[in-house]
């Protein structure tokens, strides 16, 4: 059983607290349970079916997401949010499949935009990368004392783990940064920092035979300090171990490794870090893994932005679209909710030979689960300055995603500081992007 | 509440400290206690004089040193260039190895004298004791001999001991012998090295700044301030105050980390020496706190004619670069930010309210007046509140003054709370780094009396590691993680945890290496002075040479190399040219140094990040969270070959021994501090001889949840 209970138990003062002191224990250092958990149970066991949002269109239907974090800021004006006259960029406006413009940085999404719904409309007010970037992966503004989840340890909270041995929520290409936030450690997705080297050291260096005698040992000797463990911490670590063991008998590793990829889907997909993390995306979310985040840096372009968008953005512009239609062909894509996410856009007017943070109004795009195709959501006004309808903040749009997911949203769950807190920041959902 | 009085013979006169009202509780007994040795000290704590001497080797060279430490068979030097040297004592005269041996004499004689540490000490246990007498708890059982030894070696040197210092302290009956242990600890360059990863988690300590600006002269500048035992209040004065650019002056590296964003720098060093989060204030007002944005303006004014970037050269290099196409870019581009990154104070405050001010307090555009925040309302009253604003160019200077000032209501007791932190593991009052509520300590007492101390010592942490580590209190055993949801938690003992990130690796280096990594030190700062242009104009020739300078300090040979993202896995030759002294070993691709003379931080990576290291990108980002990835690599990658390597110096140990039992027993030391019980003694010799080797044992115990936790 999970540890947490359910967002309806919590309306029951008596369970709150114990859920507070079960949050406490849990929450300081270390967490009891490592990501080898329960599986999920079916949503109405749990109350998310109850939730208030149930009832919203696309409620539900994303069983995974892949969330893509292009880390600079990407420039909307010179992406999905095209623009004529003083702000226009140096690529050309061009027109896509799903009757939208985008801009000719992005060839081969402009064929499968027939996929996706792009949000022009998205708002903040954080201009500084770190916290942006913080803000748009959480839907929280960064606070001195606490650290907020991702949606991948909102959903284990409220849904369980999403397989039993492999981990349910994984960055690529970054490290996990305390994405449980308040939850337990064990909800802090599994980072994998290369994608072609999956993940690293699971097979021992020694003889079958050595391996087993010396786990023996290990087993006999921790027995005094480790065995009885009085504290949380020792135990979690006990379960680390136990866990490891496991995982290093288990076939599900296969999901973690590139090579067993056909060469033309690697091929696709390309060689590039972005490229690799996108196709373990895949693999990882059709292997059960429910939360991915794949992380891409270069898009911070104050100068040379128009080398850098054929560069940087040709780069996602190509495997984007590869990963898209993927995900379609293989039947996938209706129940997998790809985002992406950038700290903030860029300025309408060039200093340099680039643009400036411009976190007022930039662009964000959702494919699939149950998102509609070929869709545009939301204005920016003609300079692409501000929000000319729509705005969508962060938090909207993580409850949006949360919606998608079948969490709750809109509903309290109590931090172990006490502190009441919703998935999205209090945000409603979009639910004008579900088809 | 009455006043309580505490070791006063530091100060001259009695010193009288109220203790803070609290509120809804039942006040703790009054404490009253006067001690007045017969021979209070009158040196100066702190920081010690500087001893200037001239070195001679003997071959006869001769070198006009500032002395820094002699530890083991290594002495450490300060030449008046900055740079540090370090290298074995007796390529020196006797006469001045001798003299070496009385500086060292000399420093530890200033500190405070056995008298006033057992004292200030038992304070804390009294203190302790009446809040837990009042809950009616008492402290946990004393810690054994070997619980205590594992705990102050990870504490005070940051790593476990050899089997060999292990079985020393064991042996001996010295009734002083933990004090002593203490001492010799605290005055150890393992010492330093401890405090550097502590502080580098909390001052935010990288490699580069900015994109990539290197920024190894702020670490060779705290590590020699460290080393020379500065005292935090002087510490914290120089880095706020400092002028210039990087590659000159090394304490600028705090400030100019948040150069390009000033507000947030303000916001950051509230946090970090105040223990006051204004983050939210920077937006709008705070909404559970007292901080309006107002409020956090006034404050931010202090650094609005402050200024870390001065465009004009860097836009007049720039220009001199584009001149000559032949010119290395990457280079060029290092020459061009490390002199366009500066400290300076213009003599116009510029900040303004920002566009979207919503407040009636003031008017959006408006400049902003500087003045300090308080935290209740005797404080603006006190003589440090009396700042003056009129001189733009000495805001920063005044802001420094009033933060860390003694009389500053925050300054002593946030550090004071952190130090506690750190041989506890826990706050006083937590969370650390937001505690303008002096009544939520779990104590306040006890935090009142902390913070006594820590004026008391001048700052010097040092001194008050010392009074906290010979505490009953610490020296109890430990306690398992609290429930803190239950309630507070009231130091029946320091707290069970998981070594840090930098005390795993430290340890495992000292079980793969020896003490012989306690003497290799990376020092990379010299070859920064590789990119500085002589002041004055900017010509193409100075641009030109100073590109050329950089291309060879950066191409392999010199010591800045270690920061490429090449080298920085920490095995490269690159890095391996900044040590001073003693190369470190590598094995199976892992440079063997300690976690303070690697790269900061290590790159994701490595086995610090994956520990827990933080990335230093907000003060205290660092974790002790478990994950399955650690365990893989414990068990299975290079640290699982390292600790089963037949170089381990654990092992090497080992072998010398002659009968099973005696291997067995060297490698428990080694590895946790213990001799092995009988049961364990049974199981580790069977296994010796069912097939497993001492290499084995390595393995196993470095494998142990014990290895991984301190009592």
């Amino acid at each position: 059983m999970s540890i947490l209970p359910s967002a309806n138990l919590l309306r029951n003062p008596e369970d709150r607290r114990s859920f507070i002191e079960k949050c406490a224990k849990v929450s300081f250092g270390l967490s009891v349970l490592p990501f080898f958990t329960r599986i999920a149970e079916a949503a109405e066991s749990t109350g998310a079916a109850k939730a208030p949002n149930a009832g919203l269109p696309g409620f539900g239907k994303a069983k995974r997401v892949i969330f893509l974090q292009l880390n600079g800021g990407m420039s909307h004006i010179d992406t999905f949010d095209p623009k004529a006259g003083a702000s226009k960029g140096p690529g050309s406006i061009i027109s896509a499949k799903g009757d939208m413009q985008l801009t000719s940085y992005l060839p081969e999404t402009a064929k499968i935009s027939d996929k996706i719904t792009v949000i022009r409309s998205m708002t903040a007010k954080v201009g500084v990368h770190a916290s942006a970037a913080y803000l748009m992966r959480t839907g929280f503004e960064q606070r001195g004392t606490v650290q907020h989840p991702t949606i991948g340890a909102w959903a284990q909270h409220f849904l369980g783990a999403s397989h039993k041995t492999l981990p349910s929520s994984v960055t690529v290409n970054r490290s996990s940064n305390h994405g449980n936030g308040w939850f337990p450690a064990a909800y802090s997705p599994l980072p994998i920092l290369n994608p072609s080297d999956g993940l690293l050291d699971t097979k021992s260096p020694v003889s079958a035979d050595t391996m087993t005698k010396r786990s023996g040992l290990l087993a006999e000797l921790d027995a005094g300090f480790g065995g009885k463990a009085g504290d949380e911490n020792v135990k979690s670590y006990n379960e680390f171990y136990e866990s490891t063991f496991q995982l290093m008998k288990s076939t599900d590793l296969k999901a973690f490794d590139l090579a067993a990829e056909p060469a033309e889907t690697k091929a696709r997909y390309g060689k590039s870090k972005f490229g690799q993390g996108c196709l373990l995306a895949r693999r990882l979310v059709e292997n059960g893994v429910r939360f991915v985040e794949v992380a891409i840096g270069g898009w911070d372009m104050h100068a040379t932005l128009d080398d850098r968008m054929e560069d940087v953005g040709g780069d996602f512009d190509r495997v984007y679209a590869t990963l898209i239609q993927d995900l379609d062909a293989k039947g996938l894509l209706d129940s997998t909710l790809v985002v992406v996410a950038t700290e903030f856009g860029r300025k309408p007017s060039f200093e340099g030979g680039g643009r400036g943070h411009h976190p007022l109004v930039f662009s964000s795009v959702l494919a699939g689960g149950g998102v509609k195709r070929g869709f545009v959501f939301g204005a920016s006004d003609e300079k692409g300055y501000a929000p000319k309808e729509s705005g969508v903040s962060p938090g909207s749009l993580h409850a949006t995603i949360a919606h998608a997911a079948g969490l709750p949203v809109q509903t309290d769950i109590i931090t172990p500081a006490g502190r009441p807190m919703q998935v999205g920041n209090k945000a409603a959902p979009q639910t004008g992007v579900f088809a | 509440m009455r006043p309580f009085v505490l070791f006063a013979c530091l100060c001259t006169g009695l010193v009288a400290l109220a203790a803070p009202k609290k509120e809804g509780k039942k006040p703790a007994e009054p404490v009253i206690k006067v001690v007045a040795p017969a021979a209070a000290p009158v040196a100066p704590i702190g920081e010690r004089a500087a001893i200037w001497h001239e070195w001679t080797d003997k071959e006869g060279r001769k070198i006009d040193a500032q002395f820094c430490g002699l530890s083991g068979d290594f002495i450490t030097l300060q030449t008046r260039d900055g740079r540090t040297y370090h290298f074995k004592a007796d390529i020196l005269i006797p006469e001045d190895v001798e003299f070496a041996r009385g500086c060292l004499d000399r420093s530890r004689k200033n500190s405070f004298s056995p008298a006033i540490i057992a004292s200030a000490a038992a304070d804390i246990d009294r203190l302790v004791g009446v809040v837990l007498t009042a809950n009616k708890q008492a402290l946990n059982a004393p810690a054994t001999d070997e619980q205590f030894l594992r705990r102050i070696y990870l504490d005070a040197a940051g790593r476990v001991p050899t089997a060999k210092e292990a079985a020393t302290f064991l042996a001996s009956n010295a009734p002083d012998k933990r004090a002593k242990l203490i001492d010799d600890l605290v005055f150890s360059p393992s010492y330093s090295m401890q405090m550097f990863n502590w502080m580098a988690d909390l001052l935010r300590v990288k490699d580069t700044f900015a994109k990539g600006v290197p920024a190894f002269s702020f670490e060779d500048w705290l590590k020699t301030r460290i080393a020379a035992n500065a005292p935090w209040d002087k510490l914290v004065s120089e880095m706020i105050t400092a002028d210039g650019r990087l590659c000159d002056n090394g304490a600028t590296g705090f400030m100019l980390f948040d150069a390009e964003m000033p507000l947030d720098g303000v916001s950051n060093l509230m946090t970090t020496f105040l223990g006051t989060n204004m983050a939210c204030a920077q937006c709008h007002d705070h909404p559970l706190a007292e901080w309006k944005q107002r409020d956090f303006y006034q404050m931010a004014a202090f650094f609005g004619a402050t200024d870390g970037k001065d465009e004009a050269i860097g836009s007049a290099i720039k220009k001199a670069v584009r001149a000559d196409a032949s010119l290395p870019k990457a280079a060029a581009l290092k020459v061009e930010q490390m002199n366009t990154f500066r400290m300076e104070d213009a003599d116009k405050q510029k900040l303004t309210f920002p566009k979207d001010y919503k407040y009636k307090d003031a008017k959006a555009g408006d400049p902003v007046t500087p003045a300090l925040i308080a935290w209740s309302k005797g404080d603006k009253s006190l003589p440090v509140y009396n700042v003056s604003t009129k001189n733009p160019a000495q805001l920063r200077d005044e802001f420094a003054r009033w933060l860390t000032s003694p009389q500053n209501p925050r300054f002593a007791t946030n550090i004071a709370n952190r130090v506690w932190k750190k041989a506890f593991g826990l706050g006083v009052i937590e969370p650390v780094n937001d505690i303008d509520d002096l009544a939520e300590a779990s104590s306040p007492e006890l935090m009142a009396h902390l913070t006594f101390v820590m004026k008391a010592a001048k700052f010097d942490l040092r001194e008050v590691q010392r009074v906290i580590y010979n505490s009953k209190t610490y020296q109890s055993s430990a306690s398992a993680t609290p429930d803190l949801g239950k309630g507070k938690y009231l130091f029946n003992g320091p707290l069970v945890r998981r070594l840090s990130a930098e005390q795993v690796w430290d340890s495992l280096v000292v079980t793969a290496v020896g003490t012989y990594a306690d003497n290799v030190l990376l020092r990379r700062g010299d070859d920064l002075k590789a990119m500085a242009l002589p002041a004055g104009k900017v010509t193409l020739a100075e641009v030109k040479n100073a590109v050329d300078r950089t291309k060879k300090a950066f191409a392999g040979g010199g010591k800045a190399a270690g920061g490429s993202k090449k080298s920085a896995g920490g095995s490269s030759l690159g890095l391996a040219n900044g040590y001073e002294g003693d190369k470190p070993v590598s094995r199976f691709s892992l440079m063997l140094a300690r976690a303070s003379e690697l790269p900061q931080p290590s790159p994701e990576t490595h086995f610090l990040r994956l520990w827990g290291q933080g990335d230093r990108l907000l003060a205290d980002s660092a974790t002790n969270d478990g994950s399955v990835p650690q365990v893989l690599q414990m068990m299975n990658g290079s640290v699982g070959k390292l600790v089963a390597d037949v170089r381990s110096a654990a092992v090497m140990d080992a072998m010398k021994e002659n009968t099973p039992e005696a291997q067995v027993t060297s490698l428990y030391l080694s590895y946790l501090s213990r001799k092995p019980t009988n049961k364990e003694l049974i199981s580790a010799t069977k296994s010796l001889q069912g097939g497993l080797a001492l290499t084995d044992l390595g393995w196993v115990l470095a494998n142990t949840r014990e290895f991984l936790f301190v009592q």
